[in-house]
């Protein structure tokens, strides 16, 4: 189906040019897509810390996004006007979390029980962690997601 | 009695494909026909086992016989029977089944297509890959994840599925398709293996293999959209792809197979990319085979990842033994495998192939180092993290704006070289349409340079593919003097593969359009509503009438009932509500739908109603969402056409127009 271009002895040269060309300018796309996906990704990626970890690196942190596990603290879930204010805790340390929006309906019970939550956002200008998202892990729910001693939430 | 005949069935599946690893491995060395004959039947004993395995498995379920510890954690008295019967496919153990029917179902598919060639040492070759496969997943039923384990003392009831197995029908169908998509790729997998042992990686596997391929590929689509559909109608936050490694799990394969299905075209009639596509098809079933162990092995944080099991390490290690035989098997070809064309032109239909598969590759490298890069991150820093959705939604979008340029402009391309004017005839008229088309979604005001470029570029596809029907069908009703319905058909029957290829196509820029306007005017409110009080949202106006609750054994639900109107025309009243299972902590949410051709309205109940009966409700409008499933609809159609038997049989010197029903013995070294 296919048969061989034949070369004329001349246009070796130049092809050879042509395709060392080629191979630089790919090499250089090459090199200037992985800087790009270094870049793009590293901007992207949120952190999951506990609240002892979290409350350590705020200062670094700055206003960067990440993800705060813990435990709500019972009885300490209030409305406000956008959302809830509460506390979650790691066993350890303790922190404020304000989120806008309404919280899941697992909240219902935690007058009661420590419900493990993970909230997405960031450190806020005052004192209290601002969250948007809060991710309850739904998992295999016959074993609710461990705590461990230091109140982490086992990595799955 | 039900878990002794599942083991037995697990029991004889090993057997029959250590049988015919053996028999068919000592026909090959020995050069038997009678043993390659004879080895080709071990693959109905699989099959026959497999199908006893899943019998086993749904009369247990279907007796809510909870001895089967598998059958108490997904099943229950009161589970209704159509998630009864979903229950083999809700969790690990019974997954397994359904893959290893599935796998067992395509092996016997080719054995009996290839029942002709059995003595052909490719085709033996291609069944010995398969029965190991078959072999590996029939040992991890009988060794870790055996589904037919047994309770004792037998509870009286059953956890029942999980909550969000059991809430909305798609769960019946959305994993078998996934699953015959993914098992599907080890068809091409074991004849591409089969083509670098017998040396014979010329064009002969990929025509033997094409519908196969094909088929797998149409499921996975499919599967993958209803995926989305399932996600969009049952977990209640409005969206239908979170880049969750599950889905990423899935659309790995599916890049790599889509960029081996256009690949192979090259191949076929030029005989270039040779090492690429037998690369291309490994990487395929090895990313089925990562997915699997990225989702069900719990390495990864996932709201799929409704198992841990101890199954990582075999995965890994199967994963690896693939890895290994692959490339090692291409290394030591390597020096065979030099392709005899080569790319004459940057401006050919073949040099658009080379494109589509380099940002196709480019994508599954994007898609596959943002899901692992969590894995290696917490290896390498000892910390956690996860990758945000716009990390995927900025590197993924040029490249696919790069795609959508290359559909727009590669079937109009000739092979070899295009000379200007060509281009011109082909290209002009789209091209305008598309311009213009952009040049009127800016002055509109779309949201941002991409919006536009998306529309202007799917507007230039949509005008090719019509010129390039139009075209044909004109041909062919002046060639026989028909009218255009009959010509049309008359194009489509001469060359399926070419117009189903189209077809696809349209699909795929449906969904790109669909992908566009839903992500860019889409909004989310939240609202709260007490009782026959109105408020007027994005348009809608909603009134909260009041609620009602359900109670059955399965679960109790509380539906909120609210009355939309749109510019004083009532729309009904939609219910989004929250149930909750026996036994389960957290509660369910069911969003409420009004779809439409142009935009849907999304309402989820956000919290039940309090004592003062009042409720939060999310509101959602989400533009041209209904566009994906009818896009996905037409991938499937265009599948279905491309898979017809072609009228022009002979012409096998146009792969475009070739048909490869007839199985025919090419010789592999065809330069």
């Amino acid at each position: 189906m296919t048969e061989p271009t034949p070369e004329s002895s001349q246009s070796t040269g130049l092809v050879r040019r042509r395709r060392a060309l080629v191979a630089i300018s790919c090499c250089a796309a090459a090199i200037v897509a992985i800087i790009v996906l270094g870049v793009v990704l590293s901007e992207n990626v949120l952190y999951f810390q506990t609240v002892s970890e979290a409350v350590r690196d705020r200062s670094e942190q700055g206003t960067d996004r990440l993800r705060l596990a813990g435990e709500v603290v019972p009885g300490s879930v209030t409305e406000t006007a956008r959302g809830v204010r509460f506390e979650v805790t790691d066993g350890k340390t303790t922190a404020e979390v304000v989120h806008r929006g309404d919280p899941p309906d697992l909240f219902e019970d935690a007058a009661t029980k420590e419900i493990p939550v993970v909230c997405e956002g960031h450190w806020g200008s005052g004192e209290a962690f601002a969250s948007d998202r809060i991710l309850i892990r739904h998992g295999n729910e016959y074993k609710p997601p461990k705590v461990d001693q230091d109140g982490a939430e086992e990595p799955k | 009695m039900k878990a002794f005949v599942g083991v037995f069935a697990l029991a004889l599946g090993t057997v029959s494909s250590v049988f015919g690893v053996i028999v068919l491995g000592l026909g090959l060395k020995k050069r038997d026909e009678r043993m390659l004959e004879l080895g080709r039947r071990f693959v109905f004993g699989v099959l026959a086992a497999a199908v006893l395995a899943f019998l086993a498995m749904e009369w247990a379920l279907l007796s809510h016989d909870f001895s089967l510890e598998y059958v108490y954690e997904n099943n229950a008295r009161a589970t209704p029977l159509l998630y009864t019967i979903a229950g083999l496919w809700a969790n690990l153990e019974g997954s397994i089944i359904l893959w290893a029917l599935v796998l067992a179902g395509y092996l016997a598919f080719a054995a009996r297509r290839f029942r002709d060639r059995s003595t052909d040492p490719l085709v033996a070759w291609a069944t010995l890959v398969g029965l190991a496969v078959a072999l590996f997943f029939f040992a991890l039923m009988l060794g870790p994840a055996n589904p037919f384990k047994t309770l004792s003392p037998t509870p009286s009831d059953g956890l029942g599925p999980n909550p969000l197995l059991q809430n909305h029908p798609l769960m019946a169908i959305h994993p078998p398709m996934l699953y015959l998509g993914y098992v599907g790729f080890t068809l091409p997998f074991s004849f591409a293996i089969a083509a670098l042992a017998t040396g014979r990686f010329g064009e002969g596997w990929l025509a033997d293999i094409r519908r196969a391929t094909l088929i797998a590929w149409g499921f996975l689509t499919v599967g993958i959209i209803l995926g989305g559909w399932w996600s969009y109608e049952v977990l209640g936050w409005g969206g239908y792809w979170a880049w969750d490694p599950v889905e990423n799990a899935s659309l790995l394969p599916w890049l790599t197979g889509t960029a081996f299905i256009h690949s192979v075209i090259v191949q076929e009639r030029r005989g270039m990319l040779r090492v690429w596509n037998l690369s291309l098809v490994i990487a395929t079933f090895s990313l089925t085979i990562l997915g699997t162990f990225l989702t069900r092995s719990g390495v990864l944080d996932s709201v799929h990842s409704f198992t841990e099991s101890p199954i990582g390490p075999w995965l890994l290690s199967f994963l690896a033994v693939v890895a290994a035989v692959g490339i090692g098997l291409i290394a030591w070809r390597g020096d065979r495998l030099r392709a005899p064309g080569r790319i004459d032109s940057p401006v050919s239909r073949e040099s658009a192939f080379l494109g589509n598969n380099l940002i196709f590759a480019a994508l599954a490298f994007v898609v596959l180092l943002g899901t692992v890069y969590p894995l290696l991150a917490e290896a390498l820093q000892g910390r956690q993290l996860s990758v945000g959705e716009p990390y995927f939604n900025r590197m993924t979008t040029p490249l696919g704006l790069v795609l959508l340029f290359l559909m727009a402009v590669a079937p109009a391309l000739p092979w070899r070289a295009a000379s200007g004017e060509v281009l011109q005839r082909r290209l002009l008229v789209p091209a305008w349409i598309g311009g213009l088309t952009m040049v009127v979604a800016l002055l509109l005001g779309t949201n941002g340079i991409t919006d536009s470029v998306t529309f202007g570029l799917a507007a230039f596809a949509l005008a090719g593919i019509a010129r390039q029907m139009v075209v044909g069908a004109r041909a062919q009703g002046r060639a026989n003097g028909v009218a255009w319905p009959a010509a049309t058909l008359r194009a489509i029957r001469s060359n399926p593969r070419l117009y189903g290829g189209l077809i696809v196509h349209t699909g795929i820029v449906l969904i790109a359009i669909a992908l566009v306007a839903s992500s860019s005017y889409s909004t989310r409110r939240e609202v709260r509503l007490t009782r026959d009080n109105t408020v007027n949202v994005s348009g809608y106006s909603l009134t909260y009438l009041g609620s009602r609750i359900t109670d059955t054994k399965q679960k109790v639900t509380v539906h909120a009932r609210i009355r939309v109107e749109r510019d004083g025309d009532a729309l009904g009243v939609l219910t989004p509500a929250i149930s909750s299972f026996p036994g389960r902590t957290s509660g369910i949410g069911t969003p409420a739908v009004k779809t439409g051709i142009v935009r849907d309205l999304y309402l989820t109940l956000v919290s039940s109603p309090t004592e003062r009966e009042r409720v939060t409700v999310g509101v959602q409008v989400n533009s041209m969402i209904v566009w994906l499933w009818i896009g996905g609809g037409v991938v499937a159609l265009g599948t279905l056409v491309a898979l017809m038997p072609s009228l022009r049989r002979r012409s096998q010197r146009d792969p475009l127009g070739a048909d490869d029903a007839e199985p025919r013995v090419l010789e592999g070294a065809s330069a």
